[in-house]
């Protein structure tokens, strides 16, 4: 079948459908042979069978003949031969050493096939190496082979009887088949004629079974003649039945082969007429017959005739939308009611999202926008009337198009969902940073409003489960946006009654966590709820759904989509904690995103490139469906940043508390602890320039507790302009900033410089930090809780007072980490020597 | 005079088993003062190890080292090495010095001196020379005041163990080796001719009695921190082995698991076919389904043991010495403030 859709003419669409047909039918009759007839078989054995096997290498011949397949029919030639040899005993013991006439004939269309093709020198030239080379040994051993059959040759090229007037036929018409018919009037006296010499031989045989399964009255007779004649007639009838079969088989496939050819599916008559009515539009009433009175019943039938065709592998879809809308002027002219009409909408619609053949691709946009027009439209419709039902449960059978209450199979949810997600696909599609992503976007009003309609709709049948999914639909367009009311209703600006799109969000995701039984939308919509009260500095609201939802157990079981939506609800989550200095918080927020270092990936923000190994086509166009639209994506670089402030202003105090070298303790943040390494590591270290380098320089003067300088590394001109401004609250953000770094600088200070203190007073710390004196005596007093700092506060004289002997010397804390790695080898060799055990025991 | 410059201390003490070719090393002065010589000049400070040869004669089981000579700073080329060392003995030997070669000396911190090259080297020595000794000289415990020196030859066990290249816990167990008994300490015994005591003793006269300050150093802790911190890295890489050892355990207790499955499995299958009198399967070889993972090596982390027990070992003996030079000090402090007072009550 390949060869056929590689070149698709006629003629060879044919030979290879028969050349499958031939291969085949070894199988075929074995499969159709009964019980009862397996021995006869043996009775007909050899010679039927040899005579079997030359038709049909004769026949293959004869196809390789069709499309000059030389090498072919080298092979099947030398096939012949051999296969004559074998049969040359029968032959002389029942035709008395006469060589059948068939055989005689194919060597005669050889012989002269090949002298013709020979003559054709430009033809030659023209073919391929493989082809021209088997010619050529075709040609001398064909010369060598026909020697011995030349007595035979010269009779029959005097006298070519009957045969080849079929042979004849059999060209002039395109098919082998539809020579049967013709072939017919001469049966009788052929058959007769042929018979004589070789009783149920290949070709004949068969065009006499043809005539048999044709059935007509002349058919019947001959083969009743047959009967008389043939001792060994039973022979005849038992081949029939496969035969008969094999010839249907080709009949159907033929047809079928014909039918594609004319890039028509089902049933041809139909659609030839309706095809006219679109392409002349003059012919319009074609669709229908002329006098034919147009009813609901029509419509209906017309519909799904041309729905059959959808999805097929050759029907023109553009063809069919335009069928569609003609259908429907129709049926409003006639006016044939609300249901017929939607449901003929509905149709388009689908057919219009059927116009992009790929799913990974996304749709024009003239036919988007055409969507975008049909769909409220259908929505009208329904929303018009109350009492049409459109759900996926009504069987076809059951749908009612005339009387209300009005019933009809579909589902309008699907296409909304259909829609979104084609409007994803279209957005990402565009250049981010083009005008025409701006315009693209202002279709999303549209495609909200189209999803408000639906939600109407369905609201108003009342099923949860569709209701949950709608709502979801909404709650995925609302969650990102930043609405400006709620924080001017939290400053009073605004009125409390006002609704604002938290509210909204609430009583969305209220109704599908309440409602929802399929967990994947409760999951989506709780993310998403996190996801807007982060956005919206709800910082308590969001931990507690965080926190009561279990979802960081789970969330690795669920979909990638789904994992993504998680990873962004955290980032923004830690963003969010950032802004209310819950620095911690925000750190253990972000610290799983960023530590693998490939956040872009995990936010579906663009595709990493990889180095170690491509990926297969495949897996990039899923990558690639699962990346986020541009108006949704998260900064990057102040979720980088965001990360490294909280990453210094937790890590650098202890640090500065402990040798470096010596306690690793739990790292917390390896990438900043790299980042501050490799920076160590260089050897001349200019003024910061990156983001990360501003961030290094801060946490280096930190540690030596310098706030001041610290402070002026993280807020200045350049990081303004590449974070902070692009942060929400930035000043709130930036003063929160300032009073962190002063605290955690005090902390470093009094850890790095405790040892050389006798004591220090709390006056003198609160000038060196800016900070408030309680607020100094706060921060000790906990790291004395702590026991971070082996001191007291002496509160007469308001200083801290050093207490240098209780802390452990150098020595002591080497031996005690000494001991902790001895009884961490003491553990090794205590579970080896269990090990060791277990393994003896098993012997 | 004879001295023992070399007690017997810690775990390393082990009576010289009798079929050992010596059981005492005798080193004369000269010989001994090269080597401390050469060992300051180029040991210390620097991470390389500064090494020579000894010469000297064995006499009855005793073997007396009457000379040795340094060798360059390692270079790569090991032929010129050689030349070097027959040259040198061959020019020895004109003036009439012992030429043979004994064995060797290297410098050493502590307890690194126990690593694969010396192992190495060592074996190489004593299949050569039957009675070779190493010498250990310690440059940091000298520079504190205690002369350290001590001779060590490969036990008979590690020789054959080495031999056999198998380094495979099995070959370990059944040669009886363990990182304490790879080396052997031999006694080293310092003795100088009756002439050169008669000059040490005329000398001892002139040159001023020395004020013995150096004994009395209480800088204890910085000399046990890096102690503890040597310690704390060998301990480090003995759980790296410890932890490489256990994986392998599981593993073959995983694959063992696996092979006694199948093996039932096959056996279950055997008697089903049995039944049926069929053929049994044919034996495949559960080798080749199962291959035996290859085994870690124990030669390191058994270096690496022998190195904790040196560090440890010399902890131990640091810390009772440092113990009994406190309570000195002690008595010291008591005495003078006793001394202070009576003058103050005069």
């Amino acid at each position: 079948m390949s060869r056929f859709f590689a070149t698709g003419t006629d003629s060879e669409s044919e030979s290879s459908s028969e050349e499958e047909q031939v291969q085949r039918q070894p199988a075929a009759a074995f499969t159709f042979s009964d019980d009862e007839e397996e021995t006869k078989r043996v009775v007909r054995s050899t010679k039927e069978k040899r005579y079997e096997e030359l038709t049909n290498l004769i026949k293959q011949i004869r196809n390789h003949k069709k499309i000059k397949d030389m090498s072919s029919m080298l092979s099947s030639f030398e096939d012949l031969t051999r296969a004559y040899q074998k049969a040359l005993p029968v032959i002389a013991k029942e035709e008395s050493g006469v060589t059948p006439r068939f055989y005689v004939r194919i060597l005669a269309e050889l012989d002269d096939f090949i002298n013709e093709v020979w003559e054709d020198k430009d033809g030659r030239k023209n073919m391929n190496k493989n082809n021209s080379k088997s010619l050529g040994s075709m040609r001398q051993k064909l010369r060598k082979y026909i020697k011995d059959f030349e007595k035979e040759l010269t009779t029959f090229r005097e006298a070519p009887d009957g045969d080849d007037e079929d042979e004849a036929e059999e060209e002039d018409v395109d098919s082998d088949d539809s020579d049967a018919k013709p072939v017919k009037k001469t049966v009788p006296k052929l058959e007769q004629e042929k018979a004589a010499k070789k009783p149920a031989a290949g070709d004949d045989g068969d065009e006499s079974d043809d005539s048999m399964d044709w059935g007509s009255d002349s058919d019947t007779s001959s083969s009743e003649d047959e009967e008389d004649i043939y001792t060994n007639i039973r022979d005849r009838f038992l081949k029939k039945p496969e035969k008969e079969e094999e010839e249907t088989k080709r009949e159907k496939k033929e047809r079928r082969d014909r039918g594609k050819r004319r890039e028509e599916e089902d049933d041809g008559g139909v659609w030839e007429t309706v095809r006219g009515g679109v392409a002349i539009p003059s012919e319009k009433p074609k669709m229908f017959a002329k006098d034919a009175e147009i009813d609901v019943n029509l419509v209906v039938r017309k519909l799904s005739e041309i729905m059959a065709a959808r999805g097929k592998k050759r029907t023109d879809r553009r063809e069919q939308i335009e069928l569609l809308h003609e259908l429907q002027n129709i049926s409003e002219l006639h006016n044939l009611g609300p249901a017929i009409n939607f449901k003929i909408r509905l149709a388009i619609i689908a057919a219009i999202f059927d116009y992009t053949p790929k799913v990974s691709d996304a749709m024009k946009p003239e036919y988007w926008t055409k969507l975008l027009d049909r769909i409220p439209d259908a929505m009208d419709v329904l929303l018009a009337n109350p009492d049409m039902q459109v759900a996926e449960e009504i069987l076809e059978e059951h749908e009612q198009f005339d009387q209300e209450p009005y019933q009809i199979r579909g589902c309008v949810l699907t296409v909304v969902e259909r829609l979104d997600e084609e409007f994803v696909k279209l957005l990402k599609e565009c250049d981010p940073h083009s005008n025409e992503y701006v315009q693209r976007l202002k279709d999303e009003i549209k495609v909200t409003q189209i999803i408000d309609k639906v939600q109407t709709y369905i609201e108003h049948q009342n099923k949860p489960a569709e209701i949950c999914r709608i709502y979801l639909r909404k709650i995925e367009h609302l969650y990102y946006k930043l609405d400006g009311t709620v924080l001017e209703k939290r400053e009073g600006r605004m009125p409390a009654d006002t609704v604002t799109s938290v509210d909204v969000m609430e009583r969305l995701c209220k109704y599908v966590y309440a409602k929802d039984n399929t967990d994947r939308l409760r999951t989506r919509a709780i993310l998403c709820h996190i996801y807007h009260h982060a956005l919206h500095d709800n910082w308590f609201e969001a931990r507690d759904l965080v926190l009561m939802s279990h979802l960081q157990e789970t969330i690795q079981h669920s979909d990638p989509s789904t994992q993504i939506l998680y990873n962004r609800t955290m980032a923004n989550l830690g963003l969010c904690a950032f802004r209310h200095a819950n620095i911690k918080d925000s750190h253990s927020c972000l610290v799983d995103l960023m530590m693998t270092g490939k956040v872009k990936e995990l936010l579906a923000q663009g595709l990493l490139p990889q180095r170690q190994r491509e990926r297969s086509k495949e897996q990039e166009k899923i990558e690639k469906q699962r990346q986020m639209p541009f108006h949704m994506h998260i900064n990057r670089e102040l979720l980088e940043c965001v990360y490294l402030v909280s990453a210094m202003l937790i890590e650098i105090p202890p640090m500065a508390a402990n040798d470096e070298k010596e306690v690793r303790r739990r790292i917390n943040s390896e990438n900043f602890y790299r980042l501050l390494r490799g920076s160590e590591r260089q050897n001349l270290v200019g003024p910061p320039e990156s983001m990360r380098d501003h961030i290094v320089a801060a946490s280096k003067a930190m540690r030596n507790g310098d706030w001041s300088l610290c402070y002026n590394f993280i807020v200045n001109e350049t990081m303004n302009r590449k974070v902070w401004n692009n942060c929400a609250q930035a000043d709130n953000v930036r003063t929160m900033l300032k009073r962190l770094i002063q605290e955690e600088s005090l902390r470093t200070y009094l850890f790095t410089y405790s040892n050389v203190y006798d004591s220090i007073s709390m006056e003198k710390l609160s000038q060196m930090f800016e900070l408030d004196k309680p607020v100094v005596h706060s921060v000790i007093s906990k790291m004395i809780i702590n026991k971070e700092l082996i001191a007291s506060i002496n509160e007469p004289s308001q200083s801290v007072v050093m207490h240098h002997d209780l802390r452990p010397r150098k020595l002591q804390s080497i031996t005690l980490q000494l001991a902790e790695k001895v009884s961490n080898l003491f553990e090794l060799n205590e579970r080896r020597l269990n090990g060791e055990q277990r393994r003896q025991r098993l012997w | 005079m004879s001295s023992k410059v070399s007690g017997i201390r810690g775990g390393r003490s082990r009576v010289v088993p009798d079929d050992c070719p010596i059981n005492v090393v005798q080193i004369s002065g000269l010989p001994m003062m090269k080597m401390i010589k050469h060992c300051h000049e180029e040991g210390s400070g620097s991470v390389d190890v500064a090494q020579g040869a000894l010469l000297g004669l064995v006499v009855e089981k005793r073997l007396e080292i009457t000379n040795c000579f340094p060798f360059p700073k390692q270079d790569d080329s090991v032929d010129e090495d050689e030349a070097y060392q027959i040259a040198m003995m061959k020019k020895l030997r004109r003036v009439n010095v012992d030429h043979l070669h004994v064995g060797w000396y290297q410098s050493a911190d502590v307890g690194n001196f126990i690593s694969l090259p010396l192992l190495e080297s060592q074996y190489h020595y004593q299949n050569s020379i039957e009675e070779s000794v190493v010498l250990i000289y310690d440059t940091q415990k000298t520079a504190r005041g205690f002369l350290s020196l001590k001779a060590y030859r490969l036990t008979p066990q590690a020789v054959v163990m080495y031999k056999e290249e198998g380094f495979t816990p099995d070959a370990l167990r059944n040669l009886k080796v363990g990182y304490e008994s790879l080396f052997i300490e031999v006694p080293v015994v310092m003795k100088n001719s009756s002439l050169s005591n008669i000059l040490l003793n005329q000398l001892s006269d002139m040159v001023p009695e020395e004020d013995g300050l150096g004994f009395l150093d209480l800088g204890t802790s910085s000399v046990l921190e890096g102690h503890m911190r040597c310690m704390m890295e060998r301990v480090d890489e003995l759980n790296q082995e410890a932890i490489k050892f256990n994986r392998y355990q599981q593993q073959v207790l995983r694959q063992q698991q696996d092979k006694y499955r199948y093996m039932q499995k096959r056996a279950q299958e055997n008697a089903a076919r049995q039944a049926k009198d069929e053929p049994p399967l044919p034996d495949e070889d559960i080798n080749k389904l199962f291959r035996p993972l290859p085994t870690p090596q124990r030669l390191n982390p058994m270096i690496v043991a022998g190195q904790v027990n040196a560090y440890s070992s010399h902890v131990a003996q640091f810390c009772s010495q440092a113990m009994a030079k406190l309570f000195v000090t002690q008595t010291l402090q008591k005495a003078k403030e006793d001394t202070g007072s009576a003058k103050s009550l005069q």
